[in-house]
């Protein structure tokens, strides 16, 4: 980043603001005009909140519930994904990238009146962002090379964060939730309690004035089981480019309906006001709002969602097998035989696009075209691969010979309790069939499939990971030798922490590894883009696995309401519903 | 009498240990645990894994985190952590039991009015062709599992245009204080589940009756009640349902673990905030506390229903008497 632009634009801030509320503006792109205030805006949660306390609980519904309570010191841009200033007004960056220096905004009020300043961030960070023992804190993104990163309070409106080196997507982390200390304190360090006592904050019985927070909404009801009720947040700190005071809606429901069947029915009864859905599930709807039905289904390609791939186990049980499935020209061979026009318009209904490599398209910051990489789908070429690697010889049943005279046959492993990795399951064992390769279908539960992955318990794996902003999020994931790069468990280093052992890695894995770990302290953002770049090229030519298809995301919302922005679910610092408004 | 329910309270004692012994084992023998659920978020690293094995007792033996959990009931009457939820078990439990029992009981009884009679009418006129309608109907709906039935009747309400799909409230009235309004609109919603849920008993029942009181109606005491020159009425209710109903009884005792586990997926698609679904996401999530006192309760609630039935029987039966 450039520390100079920063502060100067620190110092054009700190020029016109004292009391500053963020004015919303800019989002014209999206669709987003002036709203009036008022209404009623009901959404689905897929189950009762864990706790009402974020950072005591990892949980989805938790999380959509303090996505509408709480604030981060830095929030996304809804249409660049660029950080901008959100609980913190304002932050410098010293040259060597080792210090950050937040200003936080001024005038900021918790929902029940009381000031919002430094010591609410210090406790925050300390008791749960950084405590080892908070069930949904990130201590591990406080600890670079073995060394902790500090924090400690300039001032009553100016913390500072000191890192033992520089860490450029440190600015893109600091989306967390601040909490209040002054309902928190009994649970904090500093009054003497455990660690572990801050995830028993906050129980799903709590008072509900007790849960304040600086989000656009307050917690007004909790009905065990059926709904949660927040009411607006009279001192939320943002007003919309009019200065008009935010959130529009007076109202936010969530009803906890676990079914996604029984979700679609409350959606069309009305009792829903919005819904995310399923390529499989859009036609239906598609066609009733085509019918007049009083709502609109909308499709939008968002960064975020999770692409499916498919993996082979480089150190599969099966020794032979593991050696095909560690040469890249049988994954490239097979690549060749993956339909993803088939698997785009069947399993999708034409509601996705081919993916990127590690990184999603519309991630305009870091994407770097692989197309051309993908290939096209053609058996014959498949075929001719595979004979070329030496594969020639069959069976009677048609099925290739491994050269120590075994069958070509594998298992897959996919989620059965999901839409979209059965049908893709079965399009990929009948066209490598076609090419000589059996596949046997093994369906497990899809939240077992990263323990199964990560066992090494596999041969051929159906799973996705989830699209993040930087790369750098996404580390575990595509450095060879991360703890969830589980298709080559070789390099991963005996006790998690340790470097991994490179020895192991094939040459084009220890250039991503040292990618990854130059990038991770690269202060210039070109440098960084070249890096991943080369990263991606690497990727979509060796293929550790083979990227099917990146789903659009569509989300169905009623007549009713205006500036409706699709929205995935928890991604902290990315909550457009402040600017909904009922027409 | 009193010291034959002492004597069985007592003996549930050892059956009640011995099925926790059994629970605990099968869901340990589940493979996974609970903490497999957050190994895919970005945000958990190995160290809070650990840190939460060791919060959670997971680190302990096996047998060790039982002995515990039995120690906290004995000693306190704790049932133990929701792993999940950060609360204790019972009061989560607590929470739901209301809607729960109301549901249970109303579908009990529903069931019970609705399927006695009916049971009853199909016997004597087992020839006419009503009797074989009502047959049919039973057949069909005791084939029919109750998930179906209700998203049938969500389709065919969406289809009519109505919005009562599910829940036992509209979404303005779930937190709303008691009223008139509130009762309506319960009732409004009431009948789907009562329909689903209630339809698979009462064909049961009805069964059931039908069987029994075909039995009874060819016994020599009817013949010799007849004989004695007892009206038709006084036949029929005084000596045959009476003898008739008395397997249904016995049977009403085993409905009771129904009150937790008999409406899973029923509940789920309807979406009742009743306990069924609780249980099935513990059972799945390994939240082995829960998943416990869930089971031991739905044991207890059985051999509860044996011994009342067992009384209940005693008491309409005078030839079984306990002493």
């Amino acid at each position: 980043m450039h520390a100079r632009t920063l502060t100067l634009l620190t110092l054009a801030l700190l020029g016109t603001a004292h009391a500053a509320p963020k004015k919303v503006t800019g989002y014209g792109s999206l669709g987003v005009v002036g709203g009036k205030s008022g209404g009623t805006y009901t959404l689905p949660l897929g189950d009762s909140p864990q706790s009402l306390f974020y950072y005591g609980a990892i949980d989805n519904n938790l999380g959509l519930v303090s996505q509408q309570l709480f604030d981060g010191l830095v929030e996304f841009n809804l249409s660049t994904y660029k950080i901008e200033p959100a609980l913190a007004e304002s932050w410098t960056i010293s040259p060597d990238g080792k210090t950050y220096t937040f200003k936080l905004r001024q005038g900021v009020k918790w929902s029940d009146g009381q000031a919002f300043n430094a010591d609410d961030v210090i406790f925050t960070y300390r008791n749960m962002i950084m405590n080892p023992e908070s069930r949904a804190g990130d201590p591990g993104n406080f600890k670079l090379g073995g060394q902790d990163i500090t924090i400690s309070k300039v001032d009553a409106m100016t913390v500072r964060f000191n890192l033992p080196r520089p860490a450029p997507a440190f600015l893109l982390q600091q989306r967390y939730f601040i909490m209040p200390q002054h309902k928190l304190a009994k649970y904090g360090q500093e009054s003497g309690a455990k660690p572990g006592d801050i995830n028993s904050a906050w129980p799903t019985n709590v008072a509900e004035t007790e849960v304040v927070g600086t989000g656009p909404f307050k917690l007004s009801n909790y009905a065990a089981g059926q709904k949660v009720t927040l009411a607006r947040n009279t001192n939320y700190w943002k007003v919309d480019a009019a200065g008009k005071q935010l959130p529009y809606l007076d109202k936010l429901e969530f009803l906890i309906i676990r079914d996604p069947q029984a979700q679609v029915a409350q959606f069309l009864a009305g009792n829903l006001d919005q819904l995310n859905i399923t390529g499989a599930q859009f036609p239906d709807l598609k066609q009733k709002e085509v019918a007049g039905a009083p709502f609109k289904v909308n499709r939008s390609t968002a960064l975020f969602g999770s692409p499916p791939f498919v993996a082979y186990n480089f150190d599969a049980k099966n020794a032979a097998l593991a050696k095909v499935f560690s040469d890249v020209r049988f994954r490239r061979a097979m690549q060749s035989a993956v339909n993803r026009e088939r698997i785009i318009d069947t399993v999708y209904n034409g509601l996705a696009s081919l993916p990127g490599h590690g990184v999603a398209p519309a991630n305009k910051a870091f994407y770097a075209n692989t197309t051309r990489q993908l290939g096209s789908f053609s058996l014959q070429g498949a075929n001719d691969a595979l004979d070329a690697m030496g594969l020639k010889k069959r069976n009677a049943a048609g099925i290739r010979l491994l050269p120590n005279g075994q069958p070509l046959e594998l298992d897959l492993t996919y989620g059965t309790d999901s839409a979209v990795y059965p049908p893709i399951a079965t399009i990929l064992q009948s066209d490598f069939a076609k090419v000589g390769v059996k596949v046997n279908l093994k369906g497990i539960l899809s939240s077992r499939l990263l323990a199964t992955g990560q066992s090494g318990d596999w041969e051929m794996i159906l799973h996705a990971f989830g699209d993040q902003p930087d790369p750098e999020l996404r580390r575990p994931i595509w450095q060879p030798g991360g703890s969830l790069y589980y298709w080559h468990r070789a390099p991963q280093p005996a006790k998690d922490g340790d470097p991994a052992n490179t020895a192991k890695m094939a040459p084009w894995e220890k250039e991503i590894y040292d990618i990854f770990n130059k990038a991770a302290v690269e202060p210039n953002a070109a440098t960084r883009k070249a890096l991943y770049t080369r990263w991606q090229l690497l990727f979509a030519q060796n293929l550790p696995v083979t990227p099917i298809a990146k789903p659009e995301n569509i989300g169905a919302v009623s007549n009713k309401y205006g500036n409706y922005v699709y929205n995935l679910g928890v991604i902290p610092g990315y909550n457009p519903v402040p600017l909904i408004y009922q027409k | 009498m009193l010291t034959y329910t002492v004597r069985r309270l007592l003996g549930m004692i050892p059956t009640l240990l011995l099925i926790s012994v059994v629970c605990f084992a099968v869901i340990q023998l589940q493979p996974g645990s609970f903490l497999d659920q957050y190994r895919e978020d970005p945000r958990v690293t190995p160290e809070a894994l650990q840190a939460m094995t060791r919060q959670l007792g997971l680190d302990q033996p096996v047998w060790m985190q039982y002995l515990n959990w039995i120690k906290g009931i004995v000693l306190h009457g704790d049932f133990g952590y929701s792993f999940a939820n950060s609360r204790p078990v019972s009061s989560l439990i607590w929470e739901r039991l209301g809607w729960t029992v109301f549901l249970a009981v109303l579908t009990l009884l529903v069931s019970w009015v609705v399927a006695v009679p009916l049971g009853i009418y199909t016997a004597l006129h087992r020839h006419r062709k009503r009797s074989a309608a009502l047959n049919f109907l039973g057949y069909l709906s005791l084939a029919t599992p109750d998930f179906l039935v209700a998203l049938l009747l969500i389709a065919l309400v969406l289809a009519m245009g109505g919005t009562n799909v599910g829940g036992l409230f509209s979404p303005d009235m779930i937190d709303a204080p008691w009223s008139v309004a509130r009762v309506l609109d319960l009732l409004a919603h009431l009948w789907i589940p009562m329909i689903a849920i209630g339809l698979e008993g009462v064909a049961g029942l009805m069964r059931q009756m039908r069987a029994s009181m075909l039995d009874v109606l060819t016994q020599d005491f009817i013949r010799t009640a007849r004989a004695k020159g007892a009206t038709g009425q006084r036949v029929l209710w005084g000596h045959a349902v009476r003898n008739a109903v008395n397997p249904l009884i016995s049977l009403a005792g085993l409905s009771l673990p129904s009150l937790i586990s008999g409406t899973i997926i029923a509940s789920i698609v309807l979406n009742l905030p009743t306990i069924g679904p609780y249980l099935y996401d513990a059972l799945l999530n390994k939240d082995q506390f829960v998943a416990m006192t869930l089971l031991m309760f739905s044991a207890l609630l059985l051999l509860i229903g044996n011994l009342l039935s067992d009384l209940a029987l005693a008491w309409a039966d005078p030839r079984v008497r306990f002493e």
